[in-house]
């Protein structure tokens, strides 16, 4: 299977690889190897370099200095270009897919080829479907190729995209493919499946690098793995080594405590905190679904289990004409998005480009957005007081831009997404309702933001947390609350909360009620 | 408080490299915001100069005639402008204008009450702003839809109403003093145009409702999601563009002593394009007042200046269509070139953290 010309066993070699932007060096002095037929894991925090690594393998930024080793040709890594990435058998796919959910899987794998087409440039639809079905068998993708791509679950989209790419080497399995965070929004059970068939790829030769944010799934299915941190390969780890509070260590810089969560017996005392939420029909059994002062209450289940909809219904958004809302013993009047602020409810949306960043308004206009009513004076805004509170929040939600005057969009992910956290906190809401507010965030803001969390609760709010991630959820939730088919279906509580009881609660069908 | 977590100490880059680089984004962000302002300045004092114009441009009467021309535009381009700070296009402003003018015109020779017949013509400008809202966000017609149809009607209702002739006779003297005499050596006109742009600035900076329109522009989605009544703010967007057209044509009525029935659609694409290129001056990327006027004043200095060399008339529509799409296209280039020396110096902040 491996290739002849390699007879160096390393599919892909970096040598001294570094990169500078103006004064800061991305990159400084970055070695790594990768035997051919093995996955390796690529770590880092926001801002390690890992990205600016993966756009120099592509040729798309070149580096300074250093040089590249691929597929046994060696070359200068200034001199990489995208079209040698390609000959030499690099495949990237990037965390953002490319393909076109409205089309079937069939024309989803030839596009960016070319249709075979007959008498007057008519598309040999049944050629293509046969073509399509081979490319599915050989890579263990088992879907009808006519399916409409966006009907398939996520990770079997993200499955068929990187089919697409391997399809047209000359073997099967040659090349390095290259994955950035494929699995960043899917759901645990669902990545199951897409890294067994990695392994399979790897076992058939094909030489993988895998960037991820994931440290189980690193154990799950890399052979070896190189973190970066501040530009520097900071380990180099064989799969014997890998343990996760090590890999957190390497990757933070710095060892990070989990925050802590009131540990002994706290749903016993729980009930001495107020209530302050109460959503009638919400809870288990259309049971009300109440929430305590001081406590962080967990959602899992898979995507489409209502998780997001759970959210958006307690905050006014799409309720259904039954549902009643009180916050501290008050009942939400109407359901609208004011009258559920008004009440003090918060919500953070799941998508934060789409839903929550205003990208081309500063940091400041992004903050005040949620709270606009308070700087209104009889002569006019009252940009300073504006200024002032957003320029306090930057510091103690620990934001790192350098002014508030610029635009959101200059910040990254863990930045961003502390803002929109110190948009709603500023108000001090009563009830605080997160949608995957760690998601794509590194290590470090992660805690952070976890911390923040914590830290509005310890004041007297609740937080309704909904997490992909169920090593997030044990950490962080006092409870959680387990959702299938649109219900809460049962609670998980303190004493029993675990990852895996998480994983056997959310995948379990029929579960005790 | 607690701390969630010790700040890591950052290597120190060398400090040199990122001053200059900085300094360099800082000039960048000059030149993007006053590009056009410069530009207007170099042109005024190039016609105050050039041997063709230098004895009729920079006199006292040509400017006059020049700011008051521009007044009407102007309002109208404000008009424009409150909208497309959303990213809705109001077609129907000229049209508004056109027929404000009109109805306050023929009101007026009917010898009605000069301040009444002002009124009806502003508060149905502010009708057809009402009926443009309501389409847009109750019915769900695109705003481009919508407006353009509201104005191909009101041309016809104007032609209706007028027959085609220009309504000009018996308007009051106070009126037409009004839209030609000076105060101060400045035209009473360019005094209004002055008070609608101060009274579109705070509207747009200095009051939530201004804020929240900036926010609905930027993204409407999660302004839904930061409790913006984003329908009310829409609406009221198309109600002011309605309510300000209006009023540009009735200072139009004053101006011209008169309403010609043909002349409110000749006011939206000049008020458009200047509502457009003024996201390239003044707050570079953002629709504002500031730059709203620039662009007027700089597309009016260059026809007039043109007008008094001698040039003939098609010149104008050149010159007129070449800015709309230079200038407009040199900001964003600008505005890239930024944005990537700004994302190194945030780069070489963040990356080291």
């Amino acid at each position: 299977m491996h290739s002849p010309l390699a007879t160096d066993r390393h599919a892909l070699r970096v040598r001294g690889v570094a990169k500078a932007y103006g004064g800061a060096q991305a990159l400084d002095g970055v070695t790594l190897n990768v035997e051919a037929g093995t996955i390796h894991a690529l770590l880092g925090g926001n801002g390690s370099g890992k990205s600016t690594l993966i756009k120099i393998l592509a040729g798309v930024v070149s580096a300074d200095s250093g040089q590249l080793v691929i597929g046994g040709v060696q070359r200068e890594a200034k001199a990489q270009t995208p079209a040698h990435a390609r000959a030499g058998g690099l495949l990237f796919v990037h965390q953002q897919q490319s393909t076109f959910p409205q089309l079937s899987v069939a024309e989803n794998l030839v596009l960016g080829g070319r249709y075979e087409t007959g008498l007057a440039g008519r598309i040999k639809w049944s050629a293509l479907r046969r073509r399509a079905q081979r490319v599915l068998e050989q890579y263990g993708i088992d879907v009808d190729p006519r399916t409409e791509l966006g009907r398939l679950n996520p990770a079997t989209q993200t499955l068929v995209t990187i089919a697409r790419a391997l399809q047209d080497r000359e073997e099967a399995f040659g090349g390095v493919l290259v994955l950035d965070e494929p699995t960043a929004r899917l759901p645990r059970r669902e990545v199951d499946g897409l890294l067994a068939n990695l392994q399979r790829y790897a076992e058939a030769g094909q030489t993988i690098v895998y960037v991820t944010h994931r440290l189980d799934e690193v154990h799950q299915v890399a052979h070896t793995a190189t973190v970066l941190r501040d530009g520097r390969a900071v380990a180099s780890l064989g799969r014997a080594q890998f343990d996760r509070d090590e890999l957190v260590t390497l990757i933070a810089g710095r060892s990070l405590t989990a925050p802590t969560r009131p540990t002994s017996g706290s749903s016993q005392d729980a009930p001495a905190a107020e209530v302050v939420l109460e959503a009638k029909g919400l809870g288990i059994d259309a049971e009300p679904l109440c929430l305590r002062a001081g406590e962080v209450v967990g959602v899992a289940g898979l995507i489409g289990s209502g998780r997001t909809r759970l959210l958006r219904r307690i905050f006014g958004l799409g309720a259904a004409a039954h549902d009643q809302v009180s916050v501290s013993g008050k009942q939400v009047a109407g359901s609208s998005v004011r009258a559920a602020m008004r009440a003090g409810i918060a919500y953070v949306p799941e998508d934060r480009t789409a839903d929550a960043a205003f990208a081309d308004l500063s940091i400041t206009r992004n903050i005040s957005v949620a709270d606009l009513g308070s700087y209104a004076r009889w002569r006019g805004f009252d940009q300073r007081a504006e200024k002032a509170r957003a320029a306090a929040l930057m510091t103690s939600f620990q934001i790192r831009g350098r002014s508030a005057e610029l635009t959101i969009a200059a910040l990254s992910g863990g930045n961003q997404q502390k803002v929109v956290l110190a948009r709603w906190l500023q108000r001090r809401p009563k009830v605080l309702l997160l949608d995957e507010p760690s998601q794509g965030v590194d290590v470090g803001a992660r805690a952070e933001i976890h911390a923040l969390i914590r830290r509005a609760v310890d004041e007297g709010a609740a937080a309704l947390l909904v997490s992909s991630d169920f090593a997030e959820l044990a950490a962080v939730a006092d409870r959680v609350f387990i959702m299938r088919n649109g219900r809460i279906v049962t609670e998980i509580r303190a004493s029993e909360l675990s990852e895996d009881a998480l994983t056997a609660a959310v995948y379990q069908h029929g579960a005790q009620q | 408080m607690i701390d969630p977590v010790p700040t890591p100490v950052r290597p120190e880059p060398d400090r040199q490299p990122k001053a200059r680089r900085r300094s360099r984004h800082a000039l960048l962000g000059f030149l993007e915001a006053y590009t056009l302002l410069i530009l207007l300045v170099v042109a005024a004092v190039f016609f105050s100069v050039y041997g063709k114009t230098a004895d009729t441009f920079p006199t006292a009467a040509n400017l006059q005639i020049l700011v008051s021309s521009q007044a009407v535009t102007a309002i109208v381009a404000l008009a424009a402008l409150v909208p497309l700070v959303c990213n809705e296009f109001d077609l129907s402003v000229g049209a508004v204008t056109g027929l404000s003018a009109v109805m306050s015109a023929s009101l007026l020779s009917d010898s009605m009450n000069v301040l009444l017949a002002l009124a009806v013509g502003v508060a149905l400008g502010v009708a057809i702003g009402l009926v443009n809202a309501l389409l847009v966000t109750r019915m769900g017609v695109n705003g481009v839809i919508t407006t353009l149809g509201t104005a191909t009607v009101l041309g016809g209702v104007v032609v209706q109403k007028t027959g085609g002739i220009a309504v000009d006779s018996n308007i009051p003297k106070a009126v037409t003093d009004f839209g030609s005499l000076n105060a101060l050596g400045i035209p009473r006109v360019a005094f209004a145009m002055v008070l609608v742009a101060l009274v579109v600035y705070y509207l747009l900076e200095h009051t939530p409702l201004g804020r929240q329109i900036y926010a609905l522009g930027s993204n409407r989605a999660a302004a839904e999601l930061v409790g913006i009544r984003t329908s009310f703010v829409l609406a009221a967007t198309f109600v002011l563009a309605g309510g300000l057209s209006a009023v540009a044509g009735v200072i139009y009525v004053a101006r011209a002593g008169g309403a010609d029935p043909g002349v409110g659609e000749a006011f939206t694409l000049p008020a458009l394009a200047a509502a457009f290129l003024s996201a390239a001056a003044v707050k570079p990327g953002k629709y504002n007042v500031g730059g709203t006027l620039v662009a007027i004043f700089f597309l009016a200095v260059l026809n007039n200046g043109l007008n008094l060399a001698g040039a003939p008339p098609y010149v104008t529509s050149y010159v007129n269509g070449a800015a709309l799409v230079v200038g407009v296209a040199l900001a964003a280039s600008l505005h890239r070139q930024r944005a990537s020396t700004g994302r190194r110096a945030t780069a070489a902040d963040t990356e080291a953290v």
